[in-house]
Formats: structure tokens, C-alpha cells, sequence
């Protein structure tokens, strides 16, 4: 398959940031909410059909291949003018209200311990994950409700051309809370931590498959991996590190071992404040950190002085100075971020995705703002912090 | 013997550390067989709960030790709480709290750190859950005559909901009779301020001093 100048331009852009060298430009990309993308295109007077990742040529996108432990269409068990309620793969009772941004999630078959430990995957190696049309959760029911996804290799090879093609995998806590729920993850790693544990190993093995399938399948399409990994919120961790480390932080270092064995840089997803491990991140060699909320106290800046360049960073603009800031402000908040750029390493994005308080006009004039400064050499102006480099 | 130093009282207060529903459930029937006031026993489980916070908030326990205290109260609470009814004494409380997440958002552990520490506090909580609409949380301030209303709202898109409900408040004639305090990933101070709530506090231990401090008990 032929890739474009540009995409091409993109990849080594990408590459080139994440191996921290100075590219041709900070690369920039993101995440978007539905509701964000109808308010952009509506105030800039845009077809309703305009794909934003087109329209900046952003610089790399993630797909997702059907992740669920059962692969099956939706149970629709309810469903009117406002609402949708599914059962998924995970065995999770979800309702989709249309015009709220989250699912709810009302109920997960497996809510007791007996059933954890009985519950068992569907083969990851199974080619309807990635050559067949189907229904798959994580892809299919969140900001947006969609079913009959086409074929993941197919979505694949459309973007190839184009753009940077991550895959994509849920490590053991993300596929943990969507099996049992968060409360009982919460919950029964307090009461039954080992049995848990146990089950996290199970997960491992499945997710390790599913990340290694989808390589075999995209046949040489793929460019990275996402690793989908929250594991802390606002403050803090949600379990102790000590417990992360005995029985999740193994299973997200075989799979960055074997995507690096595979060429593919990684980068990890993981929302809350991750501070007390980011020094374990950096030593399972996870390629950048995404997506850096601001919210939970973390500054790309002050990561790029603790941490050097030992990691990349991707994210950390704040959704809520995007929505709210003026366009003056906006500038010294983007130049001022930029400097964690210098010797490459930084990938430009929100602090997670971008939600409808953040308007078109803002968005696109941070947009602006990085193909104007962020090129390389980068000058910054009143905004350099000479410090960093 | 002292009342507070009786065996099935002493298991009760284990049983919150273990995280131990059943055992929480035992020793407070065991203990009302032996005649202790039951005020007692919910007093010993909310300062286990109390200590648990503590240390959740130093940073020397975690989400699901907290989450496993205030499951393990559960299982006795209720028994205790229908032995108060029945002997018509009146549970002193700091007043009447309202909690939820706000319609269209669904996270629920800030919230239940919240009011699990609330409880620990001394607070009656009536949590309304996730998803909450600002024409339930009115209901709910109106019918338990909440002292104070708390909402939870984890996302950008969600938050405008806390202020929605603030103006239901005042449409209804009632926003004077009721402290609101607000709290999620996306609320800061000048979002508080802006949608004219009461308070925000960044941390769970936090917002019940806060909480205090806003029913005039602090």
C-alpha cells in the first residue's frame, strides 16, 4: 500500500519526536468528543461529513480491534427515541443515553468472586476481532453508540495512507473494571487481592494475545501502540503502587516488550495522577505518557525537568483553559508547553480529549498557534524557559 | 464492664478494618443481644471509618481499603439504625446530607469516598447514586430537607449540570435553605464560584471539614 508525502512526513515526525530528536515540527493530534466535533464544525462552517483529522492533517490516529472476552453482536434489551441498554462481550449491562456524553454502566454479569474465577476468553487470535464486520465495546459504545463496526484490518488499511496508524490494547485494569465493575474491583482487591491477581494474570494472558493478533493481522500497517491503561484518578492511584507492581506492572511491560520486538513505539493512556510510578512507566520503556491531566495536577514542563528525556509526553493541554482562556492566554499557555518539545519528545494534545466546552474558534487557533511556533528550531520568545532542553 | 469495651464491640471494630461484611453484621446483633445501646455500636463503626479515612488520607491506605471499610458498615448499619427506629430514640446527627453525580456523568468513587467519610463524620447521607437529574436532586433536598446538597461531576461536559441544579434550587424558592458543595476532576474553585455554590474542596477528607464548617459545625 502507498502512503502519502505527507503521511510519510508525519510518521518520521512521530518517530523522530518519540526518539527524542528534533522533527520538522511538534507533532499535534488528539482525541475528540462527538458533541465537540458538531459544535467545530457547525462555528467554522463546515459539511457536516468534515473529518477533523483531515482538516489539520494531524499527525497520527488510534484504531481499536474487538477487545471484548466474548465475541458476539449486542443483546439489545431495551431501546427508544433516547436510550439504548446493551449487553457487550464483557457481559456488562450498558445504557446509552444519545444525549449524554458516558454510557452508564447498570450491571456486570460477573459480581461475584466464584464467577470471576470462572469467567473465561474467547480465543484473542479469533480472526472476527480483525477481519470481520461486528459489534465490539470499548470501539462501539462510549462517547458515541455504533454497531456492525467494518472489519479492523479494514479501518487499518483506509487510514494507512494517510496517517500514523496506532493499534490499540486494554491492559489488565481497564479489561478488569469492565468484566466486574469498579466497584468490585475496588472492593474485592480489598477482600480478595490474590484471587484478583490471579484473574489480572488470566487477563494478561488474553490481552498479550490480542496485542500480538492484531500486529500478525494489520501485517506491517501499524505504526505504534496505545496501551488503554487507567489506573489512578484525580489524586492519586486507585490501589497501592506495591499491588500495581506485583500484578499489573509485569503484564504492561510484556506487552510494551513485545510491540517493541514488533518495532512499535508505545504509548501508554492512563488518566489521574500516576506520579508514585511513573519511574516503573519509564522503566518497562514505554515510549510517551499520555494524556497528562491537568486536572490532576500534572505540568509537561515540570515532567520534562523531573524526568528529562527518559520519556516521551503526549497531551497535557487543559481542556478547561482551551474552553475558557482568552486567545492571548492561550498563546502564553501553548508556547509555555512547548518547551517541553525542545530535543523532540512531545507530542501536542489535550489533557485527554476535546469536549464541546472547547469551541471552534479556540481550537483551531491553538492549531494554528503550533504550526506557526512549533516549528523547529522552536523559538518561544517571552515564553522560553531556558532551563529545559 | 464500660459499654464500648465489650467483646462484640471490639469484633464490630475489627470487622471494619478486615472489610468484613458478615462478621460487621454478627457482632452488631451480637451486641444488641447483649443489651448495648446501639447508638454505641454505630458510634465504634464510624470511628473505625473515621481512622480508615485518616489514613486514606496520609496516603497509608487506598481506594479499596475505604471502599472495603464502608461495605463492611453496611452490613451492620442498617441493623443498628432499625433498633434506633424502634426504640424511637433520635440519632444525633450534623445534619442531612444530599449526594450524587450529576445527570449524564457516572463516576461514583469521588462520591462515595465523600459520603462514606461524610457518614464516618457523623452526617446523614442520602445518596441518590449516579446520573442524577437536578429535578431528583430538588425532590430529594425537599423531602429529606437536606442541610446540604453535594454533587459530584467528573468531566468538562458534565460539570455545567452542578449550576443547573443550583438555579432549580433558586427557582423553586429553596436555594437559601440548602449549602451546596461541589467537587469532581473538572470543578475548581472559580468554577464554584462562578455557578454560586457554597464550597469545593479538591480532596474527599477535605470536603467534610469543609462540609462541617458549611452546616455551622466547625
Amino acid at each position: 500500500m502507498v502512503r502519502s508525502k505527507s503521511c510519510l512526513g508525519k510518521l518520521e515526525r512521530i518517530n523522530s519526536t518519540l526518539s527524542h530528536r528534533e522533527a520538522d515540527r511538534v507533532p499535534v493530534s488528539d482525541f475528540f468528543w462527538g458533541s465537540f466535533l458538531e459544535r467545530w464544525r457547525e462555528e467554522l462552517g463546515l459539511p457536516a461529513d468534515t473529518d477533523i483529522y483531515r482538516y489539520y492533517d494531524l499527525d497520527w490516529i488510534v484504531t481499536i480491534p474487538n477487545m471484548d472476552p466474548h465475541i458476539k453482536r449486542f443483546e439489545v434489551l431495551g431501546q427508544n427515541d433516547e436510550e439504548v441498554v446493551v449487553r457487550t462481550g464483557f457481559e456488562a449491562v450498558i445504557r446509552k443515553k444519545f444525549r449524554a456524553p458516558m454510557p452508564e454502566y447498570v450491571e456486570f454479569d460477573t459480581n461475584t468472586i466464584d464467577k470471576m474465577k470462572a469467567f473465561r476468553f474467547d480465543d484473542p487470535w479469533d480472526d472476527r476481532r480483525y477481519l470481520r464486520r461486528g459489534d465490539n465495546q470499548v470501539a462501539g459504545v462510549g462517547d458515541s453508540f455504533i454497531r456492525d463496526l467494518p472489519p479492523w484490518t479494514e479501518t487499518v488499511k483506509f487510514l494507512y495512507p494517510e496517517f500514523p496508524v496506532y493499534g490499540s490494547v486494554c491492559e489488565g485494569h481497564e479489561s478488569l473494571w469492565r468484566i466486574i465493575g469498579m466497584e468490585n474491583v475496588l472492593l474485592w482487591i480489598g477482600l480478595y487481592p490474590d484471587e484478583v491477581g490471579k484473574f489480572v494474570d488470566r487477563i494478561y494472558e488474553f490481552v498479550l494475545g490480542i496485542t500480538e493478533a492484531q500486529i500478525k493481522a494489520a501485517d506491517g500497517l501499524l505504526d505504534g501502540m496505545v496501551i488503554w491503561g487507567d489506573v489512578a484518578y484525580t489524586r492519586d492511584l486507585l490501589f497501592s503502587p506495591d499491588y500495581w507492581r506485583k500484578y499489573f506492572k509485569p503484564g504492561v511491560k510484556a506487552i510494551v516488550d513485545l510491540c517493541h520486538k514488533n518495532s512499535l513505539p508505545v504509548i501508554y493512556h492512563g488518566c489521574g495522577n500516576v506520579q508514585r510510578i511513573f519511574e516503573d512507566y519509564i522503566e518497562i520503556g514505554v515510549d510517551a505518557y499520555n494524556p497528562l491531566e491537568a486536572k490532576a495536577g500534572l505540568d509537561v514542563v515540570d515532567l520534562r525537568r523531573k524526568y528529562g528525556h527518559r520519556i516521551g509526553f503526549c497531551g497535557n493541554m487543559d481542556v478547561m483553559a482551551w474552553a475558557d482562556s482568552s486567545l492571548d492566554e492561550l498563546e502564553k499557555i501553548v508556547l509555555t508547553k512547548l518547551n517541553a518539545a525542545k530535543g523532540g519528545g512531545y507530542i501536542f494534545q489535550s489533557d485527554h480529549s476535546v469536549p464541546s466546552n472547547v469551541s471552534g474558534k479556540n481550537y483551531d487557533y491553538v492549531v494554528n498557534l503550533l504550526r506557526q511556533h512549533g516549528t523547529y528550531p522552536l523559538d518561544l520568545g517571552e515564553y522560553d524557559i531556558p532551563e529545559i532542553f | 464492664m464500660p459499654e464500648e469495651k465489650d467483646e462484640s464491640l471490639q469484633d464490630l471494630r475489627r470487622a471494619i478494618f478486615e472489610y468484613d461484611r458478615e462478621s460487621a453484621a454478627r457482632s452488631a446483633e451480637l451486641s444488641l443481644e447483649r443489651g448495648i445501646d446501639p447508638l454505641i455500636a454505630l458510634n465504634v463503626m464510624t470511628e473505625a471509618i473515621r481512622e480508615v479515612g485518616e489514613a486514606f488520607g496520609r496516603g497509608d491506605l487506598w481506594l479499596p481499603d475505604l471502599v472495603g471499610a464502608s461495605e463492611a458498615m453496611q452490613g451492620a448499619v442498617p441493623l443498628l439504625e432499625e433498633e434506633i427506629r424502634k426504640r424511637g430514640v433520635e440519632r444525633k446527627s450534623l445534619g442531612t446530607v444530599v449526594a450524587g453525580t450529576v445527570f449524564g456523568d457516572i463516576h461514583s468513587i469521588g462520591k462515595t469516598m465523600v459520603t462514606t467519610l461524610l457518614t464516618a463524620a457523623g452526617f446523614r447521607v442520602v445518596d441518590l447514586g449516579i446520573n442524577v437529574t437536578a429535578e431528583r436532586f430538588l425532590i430529594a433536598v425537599r423531602e429529606q430537607k437536606a442541610d446540604l446538597l453535594v454533587m459530584s461531576a467528573l468531566m468538562t461536559t458534565t460539570c455545567a449540570e452542578q449550576e443547573k441544579v443550583i438555579a432549580a434550587l433558586k427557582k423553586q424558592g429553596i436555594r437559601e435553605k440548602v449549602k451546596v458543595m461541589v467537587g469532581g476532576a473538572a470543578v475548581t474553585e472559580e468554577f464554584k464560584d462562578s455557578i454560586g455554590a457554597d464550597g469545593y474542596d479538591p480532596t474527599a477528607p477535605g470536603a467534610v471539614g469543609l462540609a462541617k464548617r458549611l452546616v455551622g459545625k466547625l
